[in-house]
This record gives C-alpha cells, structure tokens and sequence, in this order.
C-alpha cells in the first residue's frame, strides 16, 4: 500500500474520475468503441470505473465497411466476450453512392464515411455525450483540447466556444442543442497506452504485431492488401512483407511500416524509442495543412 | 521504397525493461510570461535537450536551423492556425515529455492580461509555474500579476527563470538584482517555494545544462529544479475526504459509493462521516477491479462500501469525522471571471463544488482585486478577466472547505443554469453561516409536484428532470420567492 505510486496509476486514476465524472452528469452517452489500442485502453479504464457494474453505456462503431477483417473479429469478440451492447452504425446512403477510398478524395470519403455517419448515429440514438479515445499528444490541433468538449447544435466544434476546465472540476451541463465528447484519455502518450496495454495484459487487435501480409506500395506507402477490393494498378505487385501498423483505419488509407516486432513488449518497445511521430501513417492528416483542425470543426471526432 | 525497417533486436532485455517500466512520477509544469520573454524558446529547449524527441521531428527542426546554427526550438511549439496567423499564444496547450524517470506535462499559457482567465485556469493544473522574465527588462508589473494568479489558484513552487542572460554578457549582479526584487514580489503570497535562475533558453544554458559562461551560479539547472517537485500523487497528510462521483450496484445488496480520495487516506474499518446527513458508518470494504485494498489515498479512484446503508449519493463527501468539512449555505469566496459577458445578476447561477450542483440564491460582489497593486477596490460587479472577492449564499447546504485546508473540496467554478456555460472559478476563502438541514421560510419544490406537472413526461431518475426542476427554482427565486428545491436526491 504504501508503495509509490506510478505515473500509469495517476494517468488511470485520472481516467476513471473522468468516466465517472460524465456518467454522471450526461443523461445518455456512448463510447465511441473504433477498435485500436487507444479504444482498447479506454474500454479497460470504463471497466474499472464502475466495477462490479458493467458500463452503463454501450459501445458504437462507425464502420465504414473498409476496416480490416481482423479488426471486425476482434470487436465482435471483444462485446461478445464482455457483454456489452455493442451498436454499429453505416452511413448507408454514402454507399448507395458508391463512395470507397479509392475513387474518391480521402477527404471526401472520411467526410461522408466517418463525420457525417458519426453525426448521423449520434442524432439517431439520441446521445449526448460520447467518450472517445482522442489524446492531446496525438497533433498539435489537439493540444489544446478540452477533456469535456462541446459540440454546439449540429455538432460543430468552435475552438472559441469551449469551456475552461479548472481544477479537477468537469461542468458537463448541456446547453440547448448541445452535445459533448468526453476524451478521458486526454493526457495519455502513445507510449503510455502501450505500457498500459503490456502492464494489463490486455489483448489488441493482431495488426499491430508484426506477421508476413501480402502488401503493395502506393505513393510510397506500404498498404496491405486485406481483400480482393484493392486491386494492383499497373506496375504495382503484390508482396509479402513483414509489417505492422501504427494506427488502425480503413485498410486503403493506413500506411504499414515494416517491422519484426512481433509481440506486444517489442512493438512497446519500437514505439516509445520511435524515430517517427505517430500519425504518420495516416494519409488523411497529409491532405493539406492544418487539415485535422478543419476536420473537427467540421465534426469530425 | 520505405526505408523504416527496424532490424530484431537481440539482447536489449535490459533496455526493454527500463523503457516499458512506469515512469516514477508525473509533474505538470504551468508556463507564463508573454512571447517576447522567449517561453516558446524555452519550452522548445527543454524538449530539445531534455526529452527523447522523434527523430522525424528534431530533423526538421535541424534543417531550419539560420546561419549560426542554433536550431530554432520555438518552432516544436505550433498551435491551432488561427493562433500561428496571429502569432500569438492565445489558449492553454498541453505537451508531454519524459525525462530520465519523470514524466512532464508542459501547460502553456498566455501571459498578457487580457488572458488572465486563460492563465488561471491552467494554472489550476500546474504544480509548478516556471515564469519568464528577459534579463533585460527584470522584474515587471506583470509578475507581480502573475504571481497573483498562481497565489490564488493554489500554485505553491514557483520558479523565476531569468531569460536571455547571453544579452546582458551573463552579467552575475544584474541577476542578482532581478533575484531580489522577485523575492521581494513572492514575499507577498503563500508560496512554498520561490527561485530565480538565470538561463539561456536559445543557447540552452541553465536550462537542461550547467553553464560555462555563468561559473559564479551555482544553484540548480532548471531541469534539475523541476526533477525536484513533488510528483503529483504523492500522499498528503490531510483529512480524509472523498466526495462521492456515483452510486454503483452489483449483485445482491452491494451498494458503493465511487470516488476518488482527494485528501488523507482511508482504511477498512475507519468511521467515516458524511456532514450533509450527519450520519457516520464504517467503511467495510475498499473495492476495485483489480481487488479489494486495505486502504485508498489521495489520488485512487475507489468504491467504498459501508457497514450500514446511510443513504448518501452523489454530492456527498465521506471524511474523518475527526475533520470534517462544513455544510455551508454562505460561503467568502475569490473567482476569476471567464466569460466573456460581463455577470449579470438576473441569470440563474449554480455552484459546482467537487461533484455537487448547488443553486446559487444571492450572489453579492464587494471588491475586485487589482492585480498590480494588490489592492482591494470597491466593485459591485465583475467582467472577463476580473478577480473579485464576493459572498455567495446557497440554495442548499454544500460540504466544502476552505482552500487553504483542502484544494479540491475548496474551489468551485460558477455555471450558467440555462446554458450551462462555465462562468468563473474560484476558492473559497471563508465559511459563513452553517444553518442545520432545515431550510426556514422557503418554498419546497418537491418531485411530486414536478412529476404531476413540468416532468409529467420524464422518468423521475431522468437527468432532464433534474434540470426542469432547477429551471423552475431559478425562475422563482428571479420572481423573488425563495425556493428549497427537495427532491430527495443529489446532484
């Protein structure tokens, strides 16, 4: 007991007070469940915080039928296993439209595919808080986001209109029209999340391991090839490679990096002694400068 | 061809365990000063000198480095767009690094008075402020505004580090100059600890390194000052207080009360009161999902369960019955404004303590503090920026304390009713009247009336029926009615 207590356990403490904090105040909220390790982390942390209940919300999914095969497995696995409500929500009239990740703008196939059916899901299910994974050391647009951040009636977000946050005092009374996001991760480290993972014992999806997959390179990117979908262009082939991912997402947009680490320590290990700075592999965040700014205060998570 | 291709590692287990261990501790740094005192630079230096950046990142900074080769480190600092076009910081931004065993949390704020509400609030996180002045300017109004600040939100370690000492040729009595007219600046708060260090934060002496050009200092670097705070976590000696986030249930007959110590600690079989009801009862079991403990401390996030069921939910505060906090209905209180409208007396107020939602029946405003001059100033109301010291009468009793005795059961932030917005923060400084449980002449608002009325339509543990029902409170007492809203339940 009278053991120093780490920097993990203050960031978990923190975590749960938060969890707790908007259970509390809101009247309906999700967790916005997107499968990686930071979802994994952050469903762990709901878990504790209101042992021996289970969560008193469910879990979402915004799919946009272009993840990974493993990651679908591993989430129905995972509400399966716990027994939690999962939802998963498409937007349905985008793929009427045919909007894929390879015809389209990555701008425009995120707008349609994620915001609008993340908006679209929300207002369905009538949710006025949504917990999501989000940390402040992920882009410097998110630096200064608020633990508690409100979303004004349409869920845009105004840089101008947050609320101070002052001591460990989280005022989650709504407004009119108004709905939240809750980031109870929000000073967390990708490091951090792997020391938790690794510290748990917790179980990530196999993607981020890394393992033989049969791949192509685009634009210099190493993607991998998870089903007949993604066909090679002209000059391009398809090649066993040994990689992993930094971040999940849609398989067409998250770049791989080779790698032989193929457990959860090494990959730990790869990852707070890394060379790269994390979003690397996401090719949306290159579209322009300053894009994931414009992207939240479009409503994108 | 991507070239990222780590090679396996073969025999790095000792690297592997020093890396993935938990770090030590967590410290969270507040930054003030203004652009010109060069706080980019030396937030920029320390991450540059002290912390194991991404190489992608320390290449590209290398690559705009100017003529003399001095990278510029202010440039790891980028903010939202509209702030980089202004060239100004203008909110808080939190960063993260580790250094040796310790994590650092840098809380970056604006200096210039018109941001003083930006400062405050992230000062209000910070267990350490390093501010900045240029050795060339020395001591200005505006630390002394500063130190105010931090003084009020309950900062006590505070570090003057004396920029651009390169500027004044390393100059030993112009520092000690500065050094003295800080001390006598701090000499007029209630910090533990106040230093002045002389650095370069382009050069980066004094900074994460010992400085050849200044041998006569021989006081800390400002890195080892800041491996010399106390990690945020460490227990803290005080009474017992822990105020109760939510009711949990599980299984047959388990009701615990989740929370997190904010003070003291708690072991099973202590007596624990709760000063709203008066009711006490032992704690019979300290419950987490990792297994039950013996005893919690300030910091853990816990559910406690009693030996008997005395009804307290959220809003409540279990502490020593040796110590307890007042069930106060009138409260002495300093608030910095935040809003950008000036107060205005006809909206309805709510006080937010630790996890209780107080209505607010008479907010009075008697003086406004000048910064400067520390001087109290007759004022009958507050707008953005302000720090006023006021006297606020509750609907409703509240457990709290005065901030000096425990911080987070004594400060509060003051809520819009109707659009929820976060007004002010602030402290309380002094309990007033402490009338008992029964409310005198009000009206009692009960459930009844509003579930056969206003909340007809809602499930009476609906959140939306608690709000209706504060509206209603807050329109009557506007009309002049005193109102006691019972609704038999908390927040």
């Amino acid at each position: 007991m009278s053991r120093r207590r780490s920097h993990l356990d203050v960031l978990e403490a923190e975590s749960i007070h938060i969890f707790r904090e908007a259970a509390a105040q809101f009247r309906k909220p999700v967790l916005l469940y997107s499968i990686g390790k930071d979802s994994t982390v952050l469903l762990h942390l709901a878990r504790k915080a209101f042992y021996p209940q289970k969560p008193p919300f469910p879990l979402m999914h915004i799919d946009t039928t272009w993840k990974f095969r493993d990651m679908i497995a591993f989430r129905d696995r995972t509400a399966r296993e716990l027994g939690l409500e999962l939802i998963v929500h498409t937007n349905e009239e985008g793929l009427r439209r045919g909007i894929n990740p390879f015809d389209f703008a990555p701008s425009l196939y995120t707008d349609v595919m994620k915001t609008q059916a993340l908006k679209q899901a929300l207002d369905l299910h009538g949710f006025d808080a949504a917990f999501g994974g989000a940390r402040r050391d992920e882009e410097a647009s998110r630096a200064k986001e608020r633990v508690f951040s409100f979303r004004a009636p349409g869920h845009r977000w105004d840089p101008r209109k947050q609320r101070p946050e002052m001591w460990r005092l989280l005022n989650g009374r709504l407004g009119t029209g108004e709905s939240a996001r809750v980031f109870p991760l929000s000073n967390w480290t990708e490091g951090d999340v792997w020391r938790y993972v690794l510290r748990e014992k917790l179980d990530v999806v196999p993607l981020y391991m890394a393992a033989d997959r049969p791949t192509i390179v685009r634009n210099g990117q190493i993607l991998m090839v998870d089903d007949a979908r993604m066909a090679p262009k002209p000059g391009e082939s398809i090649v066993v490679r040994r990689i992993r991912f930094r971040t999940l997402g849609c398989y067409p947009l998250t770049a791989a990096i080779e790698s032989h680490a193929a457990d959860i320590e090494s990959v730990a290990v790869e990852t707070i002694s890394a060379t790269t700075s994390e979003r690397q592999g996401r090719l949306i965040d290159h579209d322009q400068t300053g894009a994931m700014e414009r992207k939240k205060q479009e409503g994108y998570f | 061809m991507p070239s990222d291709i780590s090679q396996p590692r073969a025999g790095t287990s000792a690297r592997v365990t020093s890396v993935l261990k938990d770090l030590d501790g967590l410290v969270h740094i507040l930054t003030c000063g203004s652009v010109d005192d060069g706080k980019s630079t030396l937030i920029g230096r320390l991450l540059w000198d002290a912390s194991d950046l991404p190489e992608d990142t320390r290449a590209g900074i290398a690559r705009q480095a100017g003529p003399d080769g001095v990278p510029d480190v202010s440039l790891l600092l980028d903010g939202l767009v509209a702030e980089r076009e202004q060239g100004i910081t203008i909110d808080v931004a939190w960063r993260y690094f580790d250094s040796g065993r310790r994590r650092f949390v840098v809380i970056d704020s604006p200096g210039h008075e018109q941001y003083t509400r930006n400062m405050a609030s992230g000062a209000s996180h910070a267990d350490v402020a390093v501010m900045l002045v240029d050795a060339r300017h020395g001591v200005k109004k505006q630390t002394r505004r500063h130190a105010a600040i931090l003084d009020l939100v309950g900062v006590r370690r505070v570090i003057l580090a004396v920029n651009k000492m390169d500027l004044v040729g390393w100059d030993e009595a112009r520092f000690r100059e500065i050094e003295r007219d800080f001390a006598a600046v701090a000499a007029n708060f209630a910090f533990r600890s106040a230093v002045s260090l002389p650095v370069s934060a382009r050069l980066g002496d004094g900074v994460a390194r010992r400085s050849a050009a200044m041998p006569w200092h021989s006081g800390p670097t400002l890195l080892d000052a800041l491996n010399e705070v106390p990690s945020r976590g460490t227990p803290d000696g005080g009474a017992f207080r822990m105020p109760v986030q939510t009711v949990l249930r599980g299984g047959q007959d388990f009701r615990g009360l989740a929370g997190t110590v904010c003070a003291g600690a708690v072991s099973v079989g202590d007596e624990i009161c709760d000063v709203l009801s008066g009711r006490t009862a032992r704690v019979k079991r300290i419950v987490t999902m990792d297994g039950d403990l013996a005893a919690a401390v300030a910091g853990q996030a816990v559910v406690v369960q009693l030996d008997t069921d005395i009804d307290v939910a959220r809003g409540a505060v279990l502490s020593s019955p040796a110590s307890l906090p007042a069930a106060a209905r009138t409260l002495e209180v300093r608030f910095v404004w935040l809003a950008d409208d000036p107060i205005d007396a006809s909206h309805g107020l709510l006080l937010r303590t630790a996890t209780d939602l107080v209505p607010v029946s008479h907010l009075a405003i008697k003086a406004r503090l000048d910064l400067e001059t520390l001087e109290e100033a007759e004022a009958a109301g507050c707008q953005t920026n302000d720090i006023v010291i006021a006297s606020v009468e509750l609907g409703r009793s509240a457990a709290v304390d005065p901030f000096t005795a425990c911080r987070e059961t004594g400060c509060f932030v003051l809520v819009d009713a109707l659009t929820g917005g976060t007004l002010a923060g602030g402290i309380i400084t002094a309990i007033g009247g402490t009338r008992g449980a029964s409310d005198g002449q009000s009206f009692r608002l009960t459930r009844e009336m509003l579930a056969k009325g206003l909340c007809r339509d809602l499930d009476p543990r609906d959140a939306e029926f608690r709000r209706r029902a504060e509206e209603v409170a807050i329109i009557l007492r506007a009309a002049g009615v005193a109102v006691h809203l019972d609704d038999g339940n908390g927040d």
